[in-house]
């Protein structure tokens, strides 16, 4: 039969090239997925979303200035954290015991002035928190020689209070499956700068043997 | 293959790169908006926690502060020197109403440098970090602390400086909601230590370790 010319030009034909599309479909499904995977543990990580969290606080309080330029040691106002399991934000009285006297007419301390009158509390944001069905004790740790520093960091360099670890459940099981490296004498706990003068790992295996320090792994130690 | 796919594969490629791009800056910044939790799991839960906020009370506090006079539960009722730093006839106590020894005094060294050092200075001459501070800004609100190596505070009996802490005096606030009374009397102890040791004399050294002060 003679073809018709007319009729073969308008019907379509494949060009050469669309033969990749068929390795380019499967590098689609490997690689489609494998992409949406590395973005969502990236972005999710809570290295991402955890970490740097600076809330901006009702009071322009400043931990550079009073724990680091005045030397306060974080007991001063933190003073439940030895003994309790909440290190509890200092009430206003605690604020008024100085500054009663000193910047006594500072407009960035009107609202502790005011509070201090009226009672009611200043609105601190909470900063470190963890999920609700997590039990976490504060004089577990200070008590046996974990610094504040290990967990949050330099806060005597900090104008605004930032979260520097992740307080992920892996975070916390690092440490409790090996804490030797980071104990120090429980009377150096709020230095921030504080240094073992030998190997650290040497100081914490003897204070983990005089001291019998041994933190649980297991669930019911934080889910409880 | 024409050129408009090559090209747009390009861009869709580096395009695919930029969430990471704003991922990696995101992890580096800090940030003030509060955290994405994309699955909640139970983390907020229908129960108040140390500090949180109840909107029912009108200062939203949850922690109820205690009612005036109200006395925790296992506490003893005490109104004797060990309490108020008082005898029975209302005369501050001379003798301390615990044994001193060397860990009271290294309890009392502790305290004393967290809750009084940043006024009365780590020796107790008045000079500490925040004293120092508020007198160099002259706003003449300030009244600098009194040197315990003075003979007004020398001269007081130890249940006159364990009242003071409790409740304050004249310009100094008061600690006694901060500091406990074992603690306080801990303090007291260090502070005379302090006095003693701001005026002692070689006899005050025991006679084997004197040669070694020369
Ligand atoms: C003069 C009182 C004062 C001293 C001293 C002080 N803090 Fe604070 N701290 C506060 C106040 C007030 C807040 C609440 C406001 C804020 O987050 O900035 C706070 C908040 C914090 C937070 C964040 C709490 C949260 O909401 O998660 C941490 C962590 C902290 N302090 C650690 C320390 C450490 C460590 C030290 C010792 C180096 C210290 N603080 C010394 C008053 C003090
Ligand atoms: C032990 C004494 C002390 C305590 C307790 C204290 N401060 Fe201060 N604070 C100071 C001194 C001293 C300054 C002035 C420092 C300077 O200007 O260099 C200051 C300065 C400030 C300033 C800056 C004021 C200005 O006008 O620049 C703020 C805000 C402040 N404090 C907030 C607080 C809050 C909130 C608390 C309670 C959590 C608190 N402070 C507790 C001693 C104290
Ligand atoms: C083992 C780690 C660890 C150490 C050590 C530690 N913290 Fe914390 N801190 C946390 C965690 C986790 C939270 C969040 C607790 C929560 O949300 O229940 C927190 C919360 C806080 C808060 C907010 C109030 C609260 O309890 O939730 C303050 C204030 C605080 N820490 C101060 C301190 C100070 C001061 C020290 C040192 C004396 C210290 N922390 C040592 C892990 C630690
Ligand atoms: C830097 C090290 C370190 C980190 C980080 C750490 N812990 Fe611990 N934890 C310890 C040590 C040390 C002990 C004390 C063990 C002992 O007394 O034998 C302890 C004890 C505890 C206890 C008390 C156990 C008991 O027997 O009562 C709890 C609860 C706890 N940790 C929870 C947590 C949680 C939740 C986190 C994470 C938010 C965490 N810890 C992070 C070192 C750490
Ligand atoms: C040292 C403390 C610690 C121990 C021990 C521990 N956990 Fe956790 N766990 C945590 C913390 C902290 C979190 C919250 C992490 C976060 O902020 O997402 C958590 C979260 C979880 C979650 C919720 C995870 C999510 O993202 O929803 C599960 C499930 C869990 N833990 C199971 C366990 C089991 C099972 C064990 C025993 C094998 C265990 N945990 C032991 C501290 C601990
Ligand atoms: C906020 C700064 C500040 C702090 C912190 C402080 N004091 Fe004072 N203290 C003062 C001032 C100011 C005076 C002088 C009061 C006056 O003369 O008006 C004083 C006076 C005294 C006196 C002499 C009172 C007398 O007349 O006999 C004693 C004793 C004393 N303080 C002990 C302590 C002890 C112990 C602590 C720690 C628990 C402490 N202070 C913490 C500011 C402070």
């Amino acid at each position: 039969m003679p073809t018709n010319n007319s009729e073969t030009s308008r019907r379509f034909v494949f060009p050469k090239w669309s033969n990749l599309l068929r390795p380019a479909l499967a590098v689609l499904m490997i690689g489609g997925p494998l992409y949406l995977t590395a973005l969502a543990w990236y972005g999710g990580s809570p290295k991402t979303l955890d970490i740097g969290y600076a809330p901006v606080q009702p009071v322009p309080y400043s931990h550079a200035l009073h724990a680091g330029k005045l030397g306060l040691d974080c007991r001063y106002c933190h003073s439940s954290v030895e003994s309790a399991a909440f290190a509890a934000v200092p009430p206003t009285q605690t604020c008024m015991n100085c500054h009663a006297k000193v910047r006594a007419n500072s407009e960035k301390l009107a609202l502790v002035r005011e509070s201090y009158a009226t009672g009611m509390p200043i609105p601190w944001v909470k900063v470190h928190d963890l999920p609700d069905y997590v039990y976490f004790n504060h004089s577990a740790h200070v008590r046996r020689g974990v610094g504040c520093v290990e967990c949050h960091g330099r806060v005597d360099r900090m104008e605004v209070v930032s979260q520097v670890e992740t307080l992920s459940m892996a975070w916390c099981l690092d440490c409790h499956r090996n804490p030797t490296p980071r104990l120090r004498p429980p009377e150096f706990v709020t230095q921030m700068d504080w240094t073992p003068g030998e190997d650290p790992a040497a100081l914490g295996q003897r204070l983990r043997q005089e001291r019998n320090i041994n933190p649980s792994t297991d669930c019911y130690t934080c889910h409880r | 293959m024409p050129r408009w796919i090559v090209y747009a594969l390009v861009i869709l490629a580096v395009a695919s790169l930029l969430p990471f791009a704003f991922i990696a800056r995101a992890r580096g910044a800090k940030a003030d908006r509060t955290r994405l939790r994309p699955i909640q799991n139970m983390g907020t839960q229908q129960k108040y926690l140390p500090q949180s906020e109840n909107p029912l009370f009108a200062d939203s506090r949850a922690m109820r502060p205690a009612v005036e006079g109200a006395v925790r539960r296992g506490t003893v009722i005490d109104d004797g020197a060990f309490a108020r730093g008082r005898a029975a006839d209302g005369q501050f106590v001379a003798e301390f109403p615990v044994a001193v020894n060397r860990a009271l005094l290294l309890r009392g060294q502790e305290r004393y440098n967290i809750y009084c050092s940043p006024c009365h200075g780590l020796t107790g001459a008045g000079d500490g970090l925040v004293s120092r501070r508020a007198d160099a800004l002259q706003e003449g609100t300030w009244v600098p602390p009194l040197t315990f190596h003075g003979d007004q505070v020398r001269g007081r009996p130890v249940g006159h400086i364990f009242n003071t802490i409790t409740h304050g005096i004249r310009n100094m606030p008061a600690y006694g909601s901060q500091i406990d009374p074992d603690e306080r009397w801990a303090i007291v102890a260090y502070v005379r230590a302090l006095q003693r040791s701001q005026s002692a004399t070689v006899t005050d050294v025991p006679p084997d370790l004197r040669a070694g002060l020369r």
